[in-house]
């Protein structure tokens, strides 16, 4: 549980897409989820997935894993698909059982809609199984560079996030810890009415909250000793390159819309 | 803005952040805290407690955070979920309502530090936590699934209204809790002297 929670989702491999600057693939990820909007018929939904599987393929991430992380959001495609099929009511009526109606236009809807997720989801997911949390991070402190003349302190914001990367473990196994401790004192948390229950959270809930306060104050100390004097003036340990294979990149994605909006009906 | 963010601030909003994924995933931890086949998930209690414990500005930043650090791909979103593809679940309303729960405890709590207060303001949280979540599950069935007519706007508040009950006796724990936690604890801390003289 704790690997997991350190590397996030992340599956370092070696592959070209592994290889593309998180920029790159921050910008792919979101413009693909506007230009999925853009198929609306049978040859621009295939065009879709066809590209969705090369991404895969060149991704080298074994679709059977990438298949088994969907199994959480599987029964929200299904529940799409079912809403689509039993209310949405166009074309011909293709089944009837009982009061139930099937339409044509309800069978296609769902499975044009459950498609759409399913890419949305895939495609998504590409990006934090290629990406480690920490390039991520990097990606959009820079991307966000010019959201600093509306004053928003993105320097900061990027390292908020990598000290909650670095303690997400440490308060996990903290919170495991007192748990122990207060159940070797007798603290019953398994039984007894929800009352009694609740209350005896809140011998779990302190110890966290001031162990957790502590060791932000000894950062906070740490960081002041060696001057920080927050983002101003400062070089980084990890630098980004933008090669042209990012560039290649996000050109597709552009042809991908292109050619979508010329074949969408 | 008012005032740079201190060393100080940034770790605190960090640990905050952590505390989120702890809270998210409690169940995990401690098995004891499934209460009739149901996992809790602290996530609201916790909001609640940045606002009221780092004020306003600072609660807010640090659950914007949360939400990014969660679409960065690291689990802490509630069943050691995370990824981009959070973005499309149509619970993600939720998650993006901590910003607005916890500035609104932060901004109520900030003028009067009564009990009462604390408990009202944890129930305001609560009430936009849910009016923002459910308003944006609703939009999200409408765009992304282009959910059919049938799909109205009372069906998506009768699916919400099951948790409810649990969720209003947690909001005012979390206020009982806030209030202590500031009185007893850190009002004799070391970052509340450093940042009253800042």
């Amino acid at each position: 549980m704790m690997e997991k929670m350190i590397f996030g989702r992340y599956l370092p491999l070696e592959s070209p897409i592994h290889q593309l600057d998180p920029r790159a693939k921050l910008l792919f990820t979101f413009g693909f989820v506007v230009v999925v909007f853009l198929a609306n018929n049978v040859v621009t939904y295939a065009t879709l997935a066809a590209f969705t599987l090369m991404l895969v393929y060149l991704s080298k991430i074994n679709l059977r894993f990438l298949l088994s992380g969907l199994r959480p959001v599987i029964w929200l495609i299904a529940f799409t698909f079912l809403l689509h099929i039993f209310l949405t009511r166009e074309g011909d009526v293709l089944v009837k059982v009982g009061f139930l109606e099937i339409y044509e236009g309800g069978l296609r809807q769902g499975v044009f809609i459950s498609l759409r997720f399913l890419l949305l989801i895939l495609v998504t997911s590409l990006l934090t199984l290629t990406t480690s949390p920490i390039s991520i991070t990097d990606g959009l402190e820079t991307l966000l560079q010019p959201f600093k003349k509306l004053k928003l302190p993105v320097h900061e914001l990027a390292l908020m996030m990598s000290i909650s990367l670095r303690f997400i473990p440490t308060l996990m196994d903290e919170t495991d810890k007192i748990i122990k401790a207060q159940a070797a004192r007798g603290a019953d948390f398994s039984s007894g009415p929800i009352k009694e229950r609740v209350k005896a959270v809140v011998p779990l809930l302190i110890p966290l909250f001031v162990s957790a306060f502590k060791r932000a104050e000894e950062l906070a100390i740490a960081m002041e000793a060696r001057g920080y004097r927050g983002g101003e003036g400062r070089t980084k340990y990890r630098l980004l390159h933008w090669r042209w294979k990012d560039t290649v990149a996000v050109c597709l994605l552009l042809l991908l819309a292109v050619v979508l909006w010329r074949l969408r009906s | 803005m008012k005032r740079k963010l201190t060393a100080l601030d940034i770790s605190l909003a960090g640990m905050f952040i952590a505390l989120m994924a702890v809270g998210a995933n409690i169940t995990s931890i401690a098995p004891f805290m499934v209460v009739g086949g149901v996992p809790i998930t602290l996530q609201t209690f916790f909001a609640i407690l940045a606002g009221a414990v780092l004020g306003s500005r600072l609660g807010a930043v640090s659950m914007g955070v949360y939400a990014l650090v969660g679409l960065a791909g690291v689990p802490v979103f509630a069943k050691f979920s995370g990824g981009m593809s959070a973005i499309v679940s149509p619970t993600f309303g939720f998650i993006l309502s901590f910003v607005l729960t916890a500035y609104a405890v932060g901004k109520l709590t900030e003028r009067n530090q009564s009990l009462r207060m604390y408990v009202a303001a944890s129930l305001v949280g609560m009430v936009i936590n849910y009016v923002a979540g459910t308003n944006w599950m609703y939009m999200a069935y409408k765009v992304w699934a282009a959910a059919p007519e049938g799909f109205t706007y009372s069906l998506a508040w009768l699916w919400m209204s099951v948790p409810l009950p649990k969720d209003i006796a947690l909001a005012i724990c979390a206020g009982v809790f806030a209030y202590r936690l500031e009185h007893r604890i850190l009002s004799r801390s070391y970052f509340r002297t450093v940042r009253k003289t800042a």
